[in-house]
């Protein structure tokens, strides 16, 4: 009887029962709260709903699934070895350094904290970025290269969102630079982007910068037509454009690489999104590689989304997501959206003016990234004014041009505040 | 655009992002309380966002400059291969073939409004494409699902076996 009890008593002291707080519970109440947005009101499911789950693993007491302290290099710190010879002896002497030890993780981590290697080692996003490239089609922006400045207008959001972020310190929001960046890149639109950046720079607000990317991506269609509408008349929003030349397969074939070369050279921390995503858009466009295309658009893909999506969702653990950070995060997270399609849209008005009232302002919002929703954003939004508009593929130019500018402008930030 | 290249090089030079970098939480106050602190706060913070987006436009105003290049150079090569062709084709007294534009609109009415704005989408841009090859403007006014309102297979036969003498 006394065993049974023992064994018991055993079962009970080891249960997550034990070590539930407040804190994990309320954490696993907002996991509830994802599943909801994930599964019903359809956010972003791919991403969303493995986050959520990855939120709820790494709250329930005990699983030891993931360790944040094995990721904080004030936990772990990395000591470099220096080994001196003294006759037949080595001596050996450890430095302290501010980087991890990736040793640690191997012998101590649980599934997710070795999951998330790829996240922190930046070996997803530009996977995720090298499936996107296969499902690009940049004609539209090879069509019009004018295009591109409307990709590049739209990046004004996160740039303002900096500066918003470091005013916020007065309020108390207490950000340093690195996690003013990190917050600021959700302006991008674009969820990898976002996750590369903030577990580099700020991976302690990983979990809740990725659940507000991508909250806000799903939400484009609610947020962007009031701003559209407010910023341009019923006569801008009615023009009309032609239909765009057909592009070559050569120039097709070409951007990627030209692209590459260029990004690469002037900003060489952005190429592993920029190389992975034109790698990706050169072998669906080669036509001679049907096979890793496939390939990297389907099954690498989704596995690289659900590793990606369960890893960012477990460092959203209580120490890091229940705080007034978080609140700050999602309101900047929103402004950041608001700006940037305000800036892309004014852009659009500008370049309306220049060309002789050619260029309807509405692709302009589309600049915000966030493929293919911002696009028929404006598409539909162009409909409503004038039933007879057609703009998707004018605004796939400026979408498409967006996605390489929230990566330049991350590569950008990661070679300022990266060191 | 040098002007953001420069200030950014400026402030490497000084050392004054180095610097506010360097804080640690270990002093007792937040890395952002320190980096507040400092007289530089502001200024780097200026240049760091007025020089992100200009480079960031430079880059895509190169990539406008080269892009916009190539496109003149192919539709030059386009153009020239087009009117020998069109030598070619009026020595060989063509024979126009009528286009042919079959339209099977079935909108699967399932209340996934996401899927429909895509069909939607794509119908539009046929019909952009249409006007843009003969000229006229069409609007899309609505977009049924075959088969809805329609007679049967049964019906039209009886309607035009009942109509076919007129």
């Amino acid at each position: 009887m006394e065993i049974f009890s023992d064994t018991i008593g055993g079962l009970i002291s080891t249960s997550g029962f034990m070590g539930l707080d407040i804190r994990n519970i309320i954490m696993i109440l907002l996991s509830f709260v994802l599943f909801f947005l994930a599964i019903v009101k359809k956010y972003e499911p791919l991403l969303m709903l493995p986050i959520a789950f990855g939120m709820l693993l790494t709250n329930l007491p005990f699983t030891e699934l993931y360790h944040a302290e094995l990721w904080n290099p004030a936990t772990n710190p990395y000591f470099a070895p220096e080994y001196i010879e003294q006759g037949a002896n080595v001596l050996v002497s450890f430095t302290k350094e501010t980087s991890l030890d990736y040793g640690r993780v191997l012998h101590d981590g649980g599934l997710l904290d070795l999951l998330y290697l790829g996240v922190k080692l930046q070996i997803f996003p530009p996977l995720i970025f090298l499936g996107i490239g296969t499902m690009t089609d940049f004609g539209p922006l090879i069509a019009n290269p004018k295009s591109f400045l409307l990709g590049a207008a739209a990046q004004g959001g996160i740039f303002f969102t900096f500066l918003g972020a470091c005013v916020l310190n007065f309020l108390g929001a207490d950000f340093s630079l690195k996690e003013a960046a990190s917050i600021a890149i959700i302006g991008g639109a674009d969820g990898p982007t976002a996750i590369f950046l903030t577990s580099k720079l700020a991976p302690q607000l990983l979990g809740s910068i990725a659940v507000a990317a991508y909250s806000y991506m799903a939400l484009v269609p609610v947020i962007q037509p009031p701003i559209m509408k407010l910023l341009t008349t019923e006569k801008e929003r009615s023009v009309k454009m032609g239909q765009l030349r057909e592009v070559s397969k050569i120039e097709k074939v070409v951007f990627p690489i030209a692209v590459t070369v260029i990004v690469s050279l002037i900003v060489p921390s952005a190429a592993a999104l920029v190389g992975m995503l034109m790698l990706g858009n050169l072998l669906k466009e080669s036509g001679v590689c049907d096979r890793l295309v496939k390939t990297a658009q389907n099954e690498l893909m989704n596995i690289v989304t659900i590793f990606l999506g369960v890893t960012v969702g477990a460092t959203a653990v209580a120490d890091n997501f229940l705080s007034w950070k978080t609140l700050f995060i999602i309101a900047l997270g929103l402004i950041a959206f608001c700006i940037g399609t305000a800036c892309g849209v004014l852009l659009g008005k500008l370049m309306y003016i220049i060309s002789g009232k050619k260029i309807n302002p509405l692709i302009g919002s589309a600049g915000v990234s966030a493929v293919p929703m911002a696009a028929r954003v404006s598409q539909k939004v162009g409909q409503e004014t004038n039933p007879s508009n057609f703009l998707l593929m004018h605004a796939m130019g400026p979408n498409v041009a967006g996605v390489i500018g929230s990566a330049v402008a991350a590569g950008v930030l990661l070679s300022v505040l990266g060191g | 655009m040098n002007f953001a290249l420069s200030l950014l090089s400026e402030a490497a030079e000084q050392g004054v992002i180095d610097r506010l970098q360097a804080f640690t939480d270990s002093e007792g106050q937040s890395i952002a309380s320190q980096q507040m602190a400092d007289p530089d706060y502001w200024g780097s913070v200026g240049i760091i966002a007025l020089a992100g987006i200009l480079v960031v436009f430079l880059i895509l105003a190169i990539l406008i400059f080269f892009f916009w290049l190539m496109g003149t150079i192919f539709k030059a090569v386009d153009n020239k291969k087009k009117s020998k062709a069109a030598e070619k084709a009026a020595s060989a007294a063509p024979t126009p073939a009528a286009p042919v534009i079959e339209a099977a609109e079935d909108i699967a009415d399932n209340g996934e409004t996401d899927q429909d704005e895509e069909i939607m989408a794509v119908i539009a841009a046929a019909v952009a494409a249409y006007s843009e090859q003969d000229g006229k403007e069409y609007r899309i006014l609505d977009v049924q699902r075959s088969g809805a309102r329609t007679r049967s297979a049964w019906g039209l036969a009886g309607i035009s076996d009942n109509t076919r003498p007129f």
